[in-house]
């Protein structure tokens, strides 16, 4: 049997790596807004400015992060060779604009014209990364779990955004009102546990048990965790549609569902064999604390600082652990993968060098902080804990963006000099040969 | 640990000095060589050209053709060598066992 070629046959690198350096600096573009704005975290949460800020937090954060990721990660959870792999050069843009539309829509006191043309940019370009996303799994049909769920998570987060292109429709169109109502809460079900968490699952199974050298993940859990959460959207569509109430069945699903990843992410930390973890990748296991805190905050009857907890501390903490990882991992395969000179032992750097230490504990106790005092922010109802809170985060997220644009700028700089060293060497040699 | 195993039709070119060759072959993402990582499996010199079986710590490692490339850079630059070809294999799998004991020290396994 010829064993497959191993993926790193994903888009060119310009564009994963330039589409979560955009995702970067939407977290920290966010952050900074609510610091500036941050009195409105007191106000009514569904004020348009602070729905702004949560629509340039998932579609433009986590969003794309997630559409970078996906330029490159498929290729090796699949083994296989991304399908269309200039595709990003179409989606990125879409994802950028129809989110800043969106945005704008929202901020601008919930425009529909604005909202619409957003959501149907966002829908368009998510739409054909989930065709990508299948395309390149047909070419070789993955068979473990992780990789259903992430396949899982892309077709949800499809779901999200057609949902939050109906919901835009609802407010202007009133047969598509008395048809599909007006689902919000399927809306955000469908981003944060469906798209969300189970993108996390998908993922994270693979990339922690790679980083951690671990054999503690187990097929299923990843399993138990997709159909659980699967199990709850479907719930949570019939309450929607059927108007029939089930009562706590879908949030005990999701419970259950969140409780599997824990489990899950314990199993492979516990079983790691490589026990000093880098700071992005603890990052990424600290993320998982916020999960049993969103759940207590939801039974003690506060499902805003509930939301805030699951949203900004754990999906937050992993995106961020996770993306200044594959960022590394990302600039130095584009850099010294073939290059000439050889690899590490031509001079390139390792990838631990590529990053400066001290900004990574700056991150992970800003973000961690912030989204703690963003709960409190949302219980309490106090200013000065929402200007706290606003603060850290604005820290954490510009502490983030400056390690990623670091990360890129050392390993193009080292490339560069590399490249120059090994275009001298030859000429000396012939000098001396002369 | 991975026990190399070498086939050599030319004994100025040791299959066991190509294989020390190899410790210049660091694994960015680790830090370490690829022989004290137990990645190597099979050396085979045939004249002046050389195979290396090798595996990596998964399947799908983005790294593979920088590593693999690495390799033929460094055997590139060993006298007597003048053709090196690499062959990724996934049978037996990698697993940590297959590390020398200072690798599996240096990466804080115990």
């Amino acid at each position: 049997m010829i064993p497959p070629r191993l993926g790193a046959d994903g888009a060119p690198p310009a564009l994963p790596i330039g589409t979560l350096l955009l995702g970067a600096l939407a977290l920290l573009t966010g952050s900074v807004t609510l610091l500036l704005g941050a009195r409105a975290l007191v106000g009514p949460i569904n004020a348009p400015a602070l729905v702004a800020l949560v629509h340039v937090y998932t579609l433009l954060f986590v969003g794309l992060v997630f559409a970078g990721t996906l330029q490159q990660l498929p290729a090796v959870m699949f083994v296989t060779k991304l399908a269309w792999p200039g595709l990003g050069y179409v989606t990125t843009p879409l994802l950028v604009l129809g989110s800043v539309a969106v945005v704008h829509g929202f901020a601008s006191g919930f425009t529909p014209l604005w909202l619409q043309a957003g959501a149907v940019c966002v829908s368009l370009a998510w739409l054909l990364l989930l065709t990508q996303l299948v395309a390149t799994a047909l070419r070789r049909w993955p068979k473990d779990s992780g990789s259903h769920a992430l396949l899982l998570s892309v077709l949800f987060l499809t779901f999200t955004v057609i949902a939050g292109f109906l919901l835009a429709s609802a407010r202007t169109s009133a047969p598509v009102a008395m048809t599909v109502g007006y689902p919000v809460r399927l809306h955000l079900t469908l981003g944060m546990f469906g798209a969300f968490l189970l993108g996390i699952v998908g993922s994270g199974q693979k990339l922690l048990a790679m980083f951690a050298l671990s054999k503690g993940g187990a097929q299923w859990r990843v399993r138990a965790a997709m159909y659980l959460v699967t199990a709850a959207l479907v719930a949570e569509s019939v309450e929607a549609f059927a108007r029939v109430d089930l009562g706590p069945v879908p949030a005990l699903l999701i419970a259950a569902g969140s409780l599997m990843q824990l489990l899950e992410v314990h199993a492979i930390y516990k079983r790691r064999l490589r026990k000093r973890l880098e700071a992005p990748i603890q990052r990424y296991v600290l993320a998982h604390a916020f999960m049993p805190v969103a759940g207590a905050l939801l039974l003690a009857g506060q499902p805003a600082a509930a939301g805030a907890a699951f949203l900004v501390g754990f999906i937050g903490l992993a995106v961020s652990g996770m993306l200044v990882k594959i960022t590394s991992f990302l600039v130095w395969t584009a850099v010294f993968a073939n290059a000439r000179t050889g690899g590490v032992s031509g001079g390139a750097p390792l990838l631990r060098d590529l990053m400066r230490n001290e900004l990574e504990p700056v991150t992970t106790w800003a973000l961690t902080g912030g989204a703690l005092l963003l709960c409190a922010t949302l219980i309490f109802r106090d200013q000065a804990l929402a200007y706290a809170s606003a603060t850290l985060l604005s820290v954490g997220a510009a502490s983030q963006f400056a390690q990623v644009v670091h990360v890129v700028a050392t390993t193009v700089l080292a490339g560069r000099r590399l490249a120059r060293s090994a275009a001298v060497a030859p000429a000396v040699s012939a000098e001396e040969a002369g | 640990m991975t026990e190399t195993t070498f086939t050599e039709i030319n004994p100025a070119l040791p299959a066991r000095n190509v294989l020390e060759s190899l410790r210049a072959v660091i694994d960015p993402e680790l830090g370490l060589d690829i022989v004290s990582l137990g990645m190597v499996y099979v050396v085979t010199v045939v004249g002046g050209g050389v195979n290396i079986e090798m595996t990596l710590t998964t399947p799908g490692c983005p790294l593979h053709a920088s590593i693999e490339a690495d390799v033929k850079h460094v055997l590139g630059q060993v006298p007597g060598v003048d053709e090196v070809s690499v062959e990724l294999v996934w049978d037996p799998p990698w697993t940590p066992d297959a590390m020398s004991d200072s690798a599996k020290s240096s990466l804080g396994f115990w």
